[in-house]
């Protein structure tokens, strides 16, 4: 009996060890506090980023993770930091048992936006900050007052308006200065796309399947499509075309002004960055690891797809006539446009998923290791680095 | 392949897809998929659990003769050792025989709590992370990503109440598959681990999203059900009689503590004839004595009658 009553508690010590053990350090490979890391976003000669958020490790059980944010403007000449501002959690907006933290951590997944001397940041805690790029000072203000709820896509600056999406299901146009709501308009979904403006009109897609264009003056519905999966990519706008990437591993592409489909492209995953067009042609990076090179009139395939080997979600850009992509296990890659030959810039061996952000010849890559890259478009050449935690 | 990929292979990708396609077909509610898989995947391995509940039974009725070998033995373990594995021997019970089927049955359980928080895809992360999972079938990436509200909860985020269900329903199975040992260090320290595993995993499950707990629960109550059907309630019924006879004790205290001095205090010691004022059988009939009831000293003695349904002095 003895025997037996000794194994029997040390089986159950054991199983109970190994739970949390394996829940507490992340073994089990599952994160369920945000980290935020977002792309960057140049302005005179500063690179405004927000940091990915460090995350509770070693501490058995109850270590909790980073919740306060930050901007971070560093120098694009030579990488030196120039300043940061603290971008506080300030309530909490759910759960705050057990280990969880009681406040919504202030992760940041959007771009900023930059108007002017303002950047503004969206936060996981539904929050929206402006902070002044002379004087530092910051104001921020709830989008939901009500029901806080995640802002995962970024913000768009047109005017003196701002526009986002928000997991409460709403897309928000606010006041650029008093960041006091102007109008709203209800999906059926959380929405954690970016929208995306050309001339008055407001695209942006949601967890209810649904593409839908707004009037960016009063938000009201211009026309809406609706696809067999949720829509949280970003769309792309051109011509009298959008184009974007839904859940049902569909491009879509439909004309502007009604809202009818004029094709659609099927991959074997997700399209989750935004496409990029040069010359009637639309490059799609897709989480199979795949670039497809389509006809922006038909969406043929124009040439057979470019295997990167690995998921891209880090949206691409453009750089005089090459497309710079990014593959999530870290290297670099330029896509001639003219031959849509591939070649390698480099490879920085660091987990890639913000979106590139490019000035001139130079792209900026900010990686989930919290470094941040300039890298020479032309010669793949390594400018500088920086980490930023 | 790497072994993280054979896991994802034969654990992670069916587990995943199976609990998406569910959602779909239950009304797009990931909860109720929860408990549907949790439910099936406790059927898949029920031969195992019952394998494990008997050979716990099997060691169960060998208790007394342990016993004997542990008194016989006590100066030498070695030797109680040997006969002990002599005596497992003969009867054909391996003390093994209850751990291994736990053992075996650990992986599962990990890959629908991996599978589980996975699918919840609260943050972008994970839901990134979600894609390489995935079958190429139509209906898998037009479910996601899954509605988060079941009931009262938001399967994404920690629930109090269902904390204290998942500690209670643990602390019920762990009663039940308690056995009463001799050796009272033993006793005290599977005491300490009835109260210490619920309160554990209670406290974790507020930490963790509730669709998490919603599968913890519906295991602890799925494997009460199979433990009841094959061993009964066990210590959890078991414990009751044991209460009494605390009860009992505390009682003959009191009264011996009263007849010291015999006026006085709550407790009366009444006459035959209030006695039989107080009985609900009929006057005058006799009453057999069983035996085995309180000595002659005590027996006459009872409590004064508190008021109440029960206690109320039958009218005349």
């Amino acid at each position: 009996m003895e025997i037996r009553s000794n194994i029997a508690l040390k089986v159950c010590l054991a199983v109970v060890l190994l739970l949390v053990g394996l829940t507490s350090f992340g073994c089990i490979g599952i994160r369920t506090s945000p980290q935020g890391g977002s792309g960057g976003i140049v302005a005179d000669n500063t690179l405004f980023l927000c940091p990915a958020l460090k995350q509770a490790s070693g501490g058995f059980g109850c270590a909790a993770p980073q919740t306060e944010g930050k901007l971070v403007a560093v120098s694009t000449s030579d990488g030196n930091r120039l300043w940061e501002v603290s971008l506080e959690a300030s309530r909490a907006t759910s759960g705050g048992y057990g280990c969880a933290p009681s406040v919504a951590p202030v992760a940041i997944y959007g771009s900023p936006a930059v108007a002017g001397d303002l950047v503004y940041v969206a936060g996981y805690n539904g929050r929206i900050y402006a902070i002044s790029a002379s004087t530092r000072l910051s104001q921020d203000r709830y989008v939901n007052e009500t029901n806080p709820q995640p802002i995962i896509g970024g913000l768009v600056v047109v005017g003196d308006r701002l526009y986002l999406g928000s997991a409460d299901g709403r897309v928000y146009a606010l006041n650029g200065t008093s960041l006091e709501k102007e109008w709203e308009f209800k999906t059926g979904g959380k929405v954690w796309s970016t929208p995306a403006i050309e001339g008055n009109t407001l695209y942006i897609g949601s967890f209810d399947k649904k593409l839908y264009a707004l009037d960016t003056g009063d938000g009201a519905e211009k026309w809406a499509f609706e696809t067999e999966g949720a829509i949280i990519s970003t769309p792309l706008v051109y011509d009298d075309t959008v184009c974007f990437g839904s859940f049902d591993r569909h491009l879509y592409c439909l004309d502007t002004g009604d809202g009818s489909l004029k094709w659609k492209f099927m991959a074997d995953s997700w399209f989750w960055a935004k496409p990029v067009i040069y010359d009637d042609t639309v490059y799609a990076p897709c989480l199979d690891g795949k670039v497809y090179i389509l006809s922006a009139e038909t969406g043929s395939e124009v040439v057979g797809a470019i295997d990167l080997g690995s998921p891209i979600s880090s949206s691409p850009v453009l750089v005089g006539s090459e497309i710079v992509v990014a593959s999530e296990e870290g290297k670099v890659f330029a896509i001639d446009t003219s031959s849509n030959q591939l070649r390698l810039l480099t490879e920085v061996g660091e987990v890639i998923n913000a979106p590139l952000c490019a000035s001139d010849e130079t792209i900026y890559v900010y990686t989930g290791s919290q470094n941040l890259y300039a890298l020479n478009v032309e010669s793949g050449a390594q400018l500088w680095s920086l980490a930023i935690k | 392949m790497g072994i993280g990929e054979i896991w994802n292979l034969i654990a992670m990708e069916p587990m995943i897809n199976t609990l998406i396609v569910l959602t779909r077909y239950l009304f797009n509610n990931f909860g109720v998929a929860i408990i549907v898989v949790t439910i099936i995947v406790n059927a898949a391995m029920l031969p195992l659990t019952l394998k494990q509940v008997r050979a716990s039974k099997a060691m169960q009725a060998l208790q007394p003769k342990l016993a004997e070998l542990q008194k016989k033995y006590a100066k030498d373990k070695q030797r109680l050792a040997q006969e002990q594995m002599k005596m497992y021997k003969e009867s054909g019970v391996s003390p093994a025989g209850c751990l291994l089927p736990l053992v075996v049955q650990m992986p599962v359980w990990i890959a629908l709590y991996q599978s589980i928080m996975h699918v919840l895809a609260v943050i972008p992360e994970n839901l990134l992370g979600l894609s390489k999972y995935l079958y190429s079938w139509p209906v898998v990436y037009s479910t996601l990503p899954l509605e988060n509200q079941f009931l009262w909860l938001n399967l994404a985020t920690g629930d109090m109440l269902l904390a204290i269900l998942v500690g209670g329903t643990m602390w019920v199975q762990q009663k039940m598959v308690m056995t009463p040992g001799a050796d009272p260090k033993q006793q005290q320290q599977a005491s300490m681990m009835l109260w210490l595993m619920p309160m554990m995993f209670a406290f974790l499950t507020l930490s963790f999203p509730s669709g998490l707990a919603l599968f913890w629960v519906t295991s602890n109550v799925v494997r009460i059900g199979i433990q009841y059907s094959a061993t009964g309630w066990g210590a959890l019924v078991k414990s009751a009689p044991k209460k009494q006879d605390e009860r009992d004790k505390k009682y003959k205290q009191r009264i011996s503590e009263v007849e010291k001095v015999p006026q006085g205090g709550d407790i009366v010691a009444p006459t035959v004839t209030q006695e039989e004022g107080l009985s609900h059988e009929e006057p005058g009939s006799e009453r057999q004595d069983r035996g085995g009831g309180y000595p002659k000293s005590i027996r006459a003695i009872k409590r004064k009658p508190r008021r109440g349904r029960g206690h109320r002095p039958k009218r005349r």
